[in-house]
C-alpha cells in the first residue's frame, strides 16, 4: 500500500532548541492516524511542516506524492488543515466563510454553492447557513472549521487538536464526523491530548516525544509491544493457595497478586500478569477449573491507550 | 517516495488582470464586507458633511472678508472653495487610505486567520493586491462622491473642468500611495499597531514634511538668486529649477499648489516653458504629470515589495 503522508528525517530547529529531530514517520492511505505527544514535543511544527507553513531545517515530507518543499501548492491542493485556533472573519455569515475558502481553493463559481451546501449538510449546519460566523458555538464553529478543510475535496486531512476546549456532546460530534470522513475515503492524521479519542476511532497511533517519534503502529500491536504482559483478573470463591501453586505452575504467568480476600471467607480475588495470546489465557482457565478450583469470576484488564502512553513517553519535553 | 500519485491538475484558462481582479475572492470578501451594514454608509455621510461644512465655513470667511461675492471676486471665491475642498480630501484620503490598509496583512495575523490563507491556493498576490484595491476602492468612493461639492465652485466660478479633472488625477495617485505605503508596512509588521503607527509617520512626513521644508527652501532659493549680483550659470539655474520642481512633486500639497500656479499664470494644464536668466528656455511639466508617475512608481515597487515580504514568509 502506497503511503499518502511520508516524513524522512525531519529536523526542525529554531536556534538552539529542537523542535522536531530526525522523525521519520507513513501513514497509509485511508488511515485514522492519531498523533499524540506531551505538550511541546514537536507535534504542531510536525503538522506545519507537512502543511507547508513551514520549511523544515532539513529532512523531507511528502503529502500525497507532493514534496512539502518543492510542491508547497499541489500539497496545499491535496491537504485540508484545520489548525488548533478558529480564525473568525466578523460580518461574514456562515455560508460566505464557506464560499470565500472554496474560491480560495480556486473552486469556480457555478459549482461553489452545491459544494457548500452538501458541506453544511455533512456537519449539520445547513439551518444555520445565514448567521454570523462569530454567533455560532464553539463546537458549531468546529464544525464549521472541518467543513471548510473539505471544500476543495482533499485527499488527506490535517487536524491540529479537533476536539480541544469542545463539551463532551461537541467532541463526540466531532469524532463521529472524522470516523464518517474517513468512510467517505480521507486519510485523517489529527494530533490530540484526548486519549479516548485515539483509542476510540485510530486505526493507526504515533507517539512523539522531545521532537522523536517513541512508538507508532496499529493500536494493539503497540499495547502488545510495550505491555506484553497481560493482566487477567481472577476471583475465587475457595482455594486460594491451591490456586497460586496452579497459577505459579503455568508457563509464562510472571506475577500472581492476592489484591483482595475476605477474612474468615475462602473468597479472594487475584490480578495474574500473564505473558500469552488470547488461546493461552482460555488455557489458564481450563487449567485452573481442571484443577477444581472454583472460579467466579475471570476476565482480562483492558488497557487503555493511556497506559500506552505512559509506558511509551519518559516525560521529556524538548 | 518522490514521484506523485496524483494525476496532474488541470491548468487554469489564463485570465485578463480585469478577470483576475473581479474574481479575486479577498476583493469580495472585503468590498462585502465593507459595504456591509450601516458603517459604510456612516463613513461616506460623515466624510461629506465634514467636507460640506468645511466648504461652507470657506465661503462665509471669504464673503465676510471680502464683502461682494457677486462680481469679480465671486471667481476668487469659486477658487478658495475648490482648493480648500481638495486640501482637506487630500488630507483626508492621505490619512484614510492607510487606516483601510495598515491592518490588512497584520489584521489577518491577529485574527489568526493568515494560516488559513496561507494553506489554501491563494497567491500571495493574490492577497495583496486584493486588499489593496477593495481598500482603495473605497477610498475613491469617497472621492467620486465629493465631485458634486468640488463642482459647487462651477456656481461661483473661477474654476475650470481640468482643474476638477487634474484635482481628482492628484488625489486618486495619492490614495494609491497612501495604502501602499499602508499595506507594505502591514506586511513587514506583527502588529497593525505598529504598522499603523509607521504608516502614520510616513503620511505626515509625506503630506506636511516637505512643506515645513519649503518654509525653510523657499527662502534660500530666492536668497541665492536675487542676492548675487551674478547670477548661476544657466546649467545650474536649470538643475536648481528641476530639482525644486522635483521637491514640489513628491508632495501632494505643493504638486497642487504650483499645478494651479501653471494653470493661472500660463493656463496651460501639462507645462510651460521657463526662462532662464541668460534668456533661454527650458520646458517644465506642471508639477501634476511627474507627481503622479511619482505614485504611481513608488505604489507599484512597494506593491511589488510587500508581495515578495509575503511570498518570503510563506517559506520561511
Amino acid at each position: 500500500m502506497t503511503p499518502i503522508i511520508e516524513i524522512k528525517d525531519l529536523v526542525k530547529t529554531y536556534g538552539k532548541l529542537t523542535a522536531v529531530s530526525g522523525l521519520s514517520l507513513q501513514v497509509q492511505s485511508g488511515a485514522i492516524f492519531g498523533f499524540v505527544g506531551p505538550n511541546g514535543a514537536g507535534k504542531t511544527t510536525t503538522m506545519r511542516i507537512l502543511t507547508t507553513l513551514m520549511a523544515p531545517t532539513s529532512g523531507e515530507a511528502y503529502v500525497a506524492g507532493y514534496s512539502v518543499i518543492k510542491n508547497p501548492r499541489d500539497v496545499r491542493r491535496a491537504i485540508g488543515y484545520m489548525p488548533d485556533f478558529f480564525g473568525v472573519y466578523d460580518d461574514m455569515t456562515v455560508w460566505e466563510y464557506l464560499d470565500f475558502f472554496g474560491a480560495c481553493y480556486e473552486i469556480p463559481e457555478a459549482k461553489r454553492p452545491a459544494i457548500n451546501q452538501d458541506l453544511l449538510e455533512l456537519v449539520d449546519l445547513a439551518h444555520r447557513r445565514d448567521d454570523r460566523v462569530e454567533a455560532l458555538s464553539r463546537g458549531m464553529k468546529q464544525r464549521l472549521a472541518l467543513a471548510r478543510t473539505l471544500a476543495h475535496d482533499p485527499q488527506v486531512l490535517i487536524l491540529d487538536e479537533p476536539a480541544s476546549g469542545l463539551d463532551p456532546r461537541a467532541r463526540i460530534e466531532i469524532r463521529e464526523l472524522l470516523v464518517e470522513l474517513a468512510r467517505m475515503g480521507k486519510t485523517i492524521f489529527f494530533s490530540t491530548h484526548i486519549l479516548a479519542d485515539v483509542a476510540e476511532i485510530c486505526t493507526d497511533v504515533g507517539i512523539v516525544e522531545a521532537g522523536k517519534l517513541v512508538a507508532v503502529g496499529k493500536l494493539e500491536d503497540m499495547q502488545r509491544r510495550l505491555m506484553p504482559h497481560r493482566r487477567i483478573h481472577v476471583t475465587l470463591l475457595d482455594k486460594l493457595t491451591e490456586a497460586r501453586a496452579a497459577l505459579a505452575a503455568v508457563e509464562g504467568v510472571a506475577e500472581v497478586e492476592v489484591v483482595e480476600q475476605v477474612e474468615g471467607a475462602g473468597r479472594a480475588r487475584l490480578v495474574v500478569e500473564y505473558a500469552g495470546d488470547d488461546a493461552a489465557v482460555s488455557a489458564i482457565l481450563a487449567w485452573l477449573v481442571a484443577q477444581g478450583i472454583p472460579v467466579v469470576h475471570f476476565s482480562e484488564d483492558v488497557r487503555d491507550m493511556e497506559e500506552v502512553f505512559m509506558r511509551a513517553t519518559k516525560g521529556i519535553v524538548s | 517516495m518522490t514521484e506523485s500519485a496524483l494525476p496532474i491538475p488541470d491548468k487554469k484558462p489564463r485570465l485578463s488582470f480585469r478577470e483576475r481582479l473581479t474574481r479575486n475572492p479577498v476583493v469580495i470578501k472585503e468590498l462585502r464586507g465593507r459595504m456591509r451594514g450601516n458603517r459604510a454608509f456612516v463613513v461616506l455621510t460623515a466624510h461629506l458633511g465634514l467636507i460640506s461644512l468645511f466648504a461652507v465655513l470657506l465661503y462665509f470667511a471669504y464673503t465676510a472678508s471680502s464683502g461682494n461675492v457677486y462680481g469679480p471676486s465671486s471667481q476668487i471665491a469659486g477658487k478658495v472653495v475648490f482648493g480648500g475642498i481638495v486640501g482637506i480630501e487630500l488630507l483626508i484620503v492621505s490619512f484614510v487610505a492607510p487606516a483601510f490598509t495598515a491592518g490588512a496583512i497584520s489584521g489577518e495575523r491577529e485574527r489568526q486567520t493568515y494560516e488559513l490563507l496561507r494553506t489554501t491556493l491563494l497567491p500571495a498576490r493574490s492577497l495583496v493586491l486584493g486588499k489593496l484595491v477593495s481598500a482603495l476602492s473605497f477610498v475613491v468612493l469617497l472621492l467620486f462622491a465629493a465631485i458634486p461639492l468640488k463642482s459647487l465652485a462651477f456656481l461661483l466660478g473661477g474654476v475650470a473642468p481640468e482643474e476638477v479633472a487634474i484635482s481628482l488625477v492628484i488625489l486618486v495617485a495619492t490614495t494609491m500611495v497612501s495604502g501602499a505605503v499602508g499595506i507594505f508596512f502591514s506586511a513587514i509588521m506583527r502588529r497593525t499597531l505598529g504598522a499603523s503607527v509607521l504608516t502614520y509617520v510616513f503620511a505626515l512626513v509625506f503630506v506636511l514634511g516637505l512643506p515645513l521644508l519649503m518654509i525653510v527652501l523657499i527662502p534660500a532659493y530666492q536668497y541665492f538668486f536675487y542676492s548675487y549680483s551674478s547670477s548661476p550659470g544657466p546649467v545650474l539655474e536649470a538643475a536648481l529649477i528641476y530639482g525644486f520642481g522635483l521637491l514640489v512633486a513628491v508632495n501632494p500639497l505643493a504638486t497642487a499648489v504650483f499645478t494651479e500656479v501653471f494653470l493661472i499664470e500660463d493656463h496651460s494644464a501639462f507645462g510651460r516653458a521657463y526662462a532662464l536668466s541668460n534668456g533661454s528656455a527650458i520646458p517644465l511639466p506642471s508639477p501634476w504629470i511627474p507627481y503622479t508617475l511619482f505614485c504611481l512608481f513608488l505604489s507599484l515597487v512597494l506593491v511589488l515589495v510587500t508581495i515578495q515580504i509575503v511570498k518570503r514568509k510563506e517559506t520561511s
